[in-house]
């Protein structure tokens, strides 16, 4: 593990530091119906006080 | 010419025909205008030539309702007036302001922006502007604003010595009314005070309240007491319907571009809302003012973790020995809707060193005020995302419907309504002309008349009024 954070750049680091928080926002996606039709990923949805589209959380 | 008394004043034998109490922007630029017309004219500034604490004792106040600032902070008794701690903000009200909100009740001036617009050009000499350029639409909703961050104008240190020199005006400082005399139709004199003490009776042709937009409702309320009715003789409105600027940090952005808009020298950029947002909605006018910080680099990837992950963004700002804002902040200020209950009264128990009762202002923020803000942040949030210019985040508060935090801005020091212009004498003080209803020779100058508040610093169209008022009084004195 240490091997790979020493391989990464200082700038690649931050990103994937940044990644890791909006993971949680999975959590508060609302259930997808699965028969029903697909959402619209241009919709526009708060979550965490974030106004987002909703392919941002794709 | 600058008297230091009222005694000296009255050594030098001037007889003006106008008398403007308060030498502000709106009374100093009224002066000017008046002494460019050779009309003579007295101008009688309360306090001295420099701040001073016993001239800011008159202003203290309390307040009832929302926490606000207090009375003798968020306003300057001295030559010059408020002028002396104006941060320079500069923008005329919207054309929209202007006109009725059908989803407001009380909105809508009796006047158009067309009515000020001609004065802008010496409004710019005055304020010393660059041009004043057109809005630019970012979307349906939302619109790029210019708000000019001026020189900030002192104007005692501007126009101190062209008054000085002036021959046909007089500027008595460390003198103001403590009332006004009126027979319901004229105002026959006014009470002075000078240095401490009563300094007699005193008569004009004519009389421009411009003692601010606190201390201009004081005054005639105070005056219209002792005068039973006969200084402001429709006196429903008067005080009423006062207005502020509520001014919150709403939230964050991120930007994808940092030079996707045009920013100050400070890297500011404002946006309001089109009208058609307003409407569908149902909100009041705002302004939202984006602060970036374009850190070069890994800073700007830990100023955008700031925003998802402020413990983490916290702990690496400290390895470098940087403290990194999350990204772009949202500061946004907004048009209060105009309601009777917001109002200045005179206290009932507390007087200040001439026997005038001190304010107490009845200030609060209504529910249509904070889905303002809320709606507010969404629209500018739906731009972002529809231009695929960035994303909003809106702060806690705000989304949660909490209360308003009181250690934020909470205002802008800026005092606008009740003396409102009207044509409904039950809600309103002045007329178009900014005389008072049903008085020959009483004039209002200052924020105190505007009737809405529109979203943006008010010392721009306060100052056109100004000229606009300067202007009118020249004809009617010299008809």
């Amino acid at each position: 593990m240490s091997f790979i954070i020493k391989k990464m750049s200082r700038r690649a680091l931050v990103q994937a530091l940044i990644a890791l928080p909006a993971l949680s926002l999975f959590r508060k996606l609302p259930d997808a119906d699965a028969a029903g039709p697909k959402p619209d990923p241009n919709e526009i949805v708060e979550v965490g006080g974030w106004i987002l589209k909703r392919s941002d959380l794709a | 010419m600058i008297f230091d008394s009222y005694e000296a004043y009255r050594a030098a034998n001037f007889t003006p025909k106008v008398c403007i109490l308060g030498s502000g922007p709106a009374g100093m630029t009224i002066a000017r205008k008046l002494g460019a017309a050779g009309i003579p004219v007295v101008v009688m500034e309360a306090g001295p030539r420099e701040f001073s604490d016993d001239s800011q004792d008159f202003y203290r106040g309390s307040t009832v309702g929302d926490f606000y600032f207090d009375l003798d902070i968020t306003r300057l008794r001295f030559m010059g007036g408020s002028s002396n701690h104006w941060a320079g903000w500069c923008r005329v009200l919207d054309k929209q302001d202007f006109e009725p909100k059908a989803w407001v009740p009380d909105t809508g001036w009796p006047i158009a922006r067309t009515d000020i617009e001609p004065y802008l050009p010496e409004v710019r000499d005055i304020l010393d502007l660059p041009a004043l350029r057109p809005d630019m639409p970012i979307s349906d909703d939302i619109r790029w604003v210019q708000l000019i961050k001026s020189p900030a104008v002192r104007f005692a240190e501007k126009f101190g010595d062209e008054l000085d020199k002036a021959t046909n005006i007089a500027v008595v400082l460390n003198t103001c009314a403590t009332e006004l005399a009126g027979d319901g139709r004229r105002v026959t004199g006014a009470r002075l005070w000078s240095h401490g003490q009563d300094a007699g009776s005193f008569s004009a042709d004519y009389f421009i309240v411009c003692t601010g937009g606190l201390e201009n409702s004081r005054l005639l309320l105070w005056s219209n007491q002792r005068s039973n009715g006969g200084v402001v003789p429709n006196a429903t409105a008067l005080g009423r319907y006062w207005m502020e600027h509520p001014t919150f940090e709403g939230g964050n952005a991120i930007l994808a571009d940092y030079n996707a808009f045009e920013v100050d020298a400070v890297n500011e950029a404002f946006f309001s809302p089109t009208l058609a947002a307003m409407e569908r909605l149902q909100i009041m006018n705002f302004g939202i003012r984006l602060i970036e910080t374009p850190y070069p680099g890994v800073k700007s990837l830990i100023a955008d973790l700031a925003c998802t992950a402020p413990s983490m963004a916290e702990w690496m700002s400290y390895q470098l020995s940087q403290r990194l804002r999350c990204a772009a902040q949202l500061y946004v200020a907004w048009e209060q809707a105009p309601l009777a209950s917001n109002q200045i009264e005179l206290s009932k128990t507390d007087v200040d060193h001439a026997g005038v009762p001190r304010i107490e202002l009845h200030w609060k923020k209504s529910e249509l005020e904070h889905r303002t803000l809320l709606e507010g942040l969404r629209l500018f949030g739906a731009t972002l995302i529809e231009k695929n210019l960035g994303r909003v985040r809106i702060a806690d508060w705000i989304s949660n419907g909490q209360d308003y935090p009181t250690n934020d801005e909470t205002a802008g020091h800026h005092h606008m309504g009740g003396t409102r212009m009207g044509t409904d004498i039950s809600k309103s003080v002045v007329d178009a002309n900014c005389k008072v209803h049903g008085m020959d020779n009483l004039y209002v100058g200052g924020s105190s008349v505007f009737c809405t508040s529109g979203q943006c610093n008010p010392t721009t169209t306060i100052t056109a009024l100004a000229c606009r008022l300067g202007d009118h009084l020249s004809k009617v004195v010299t008809a």
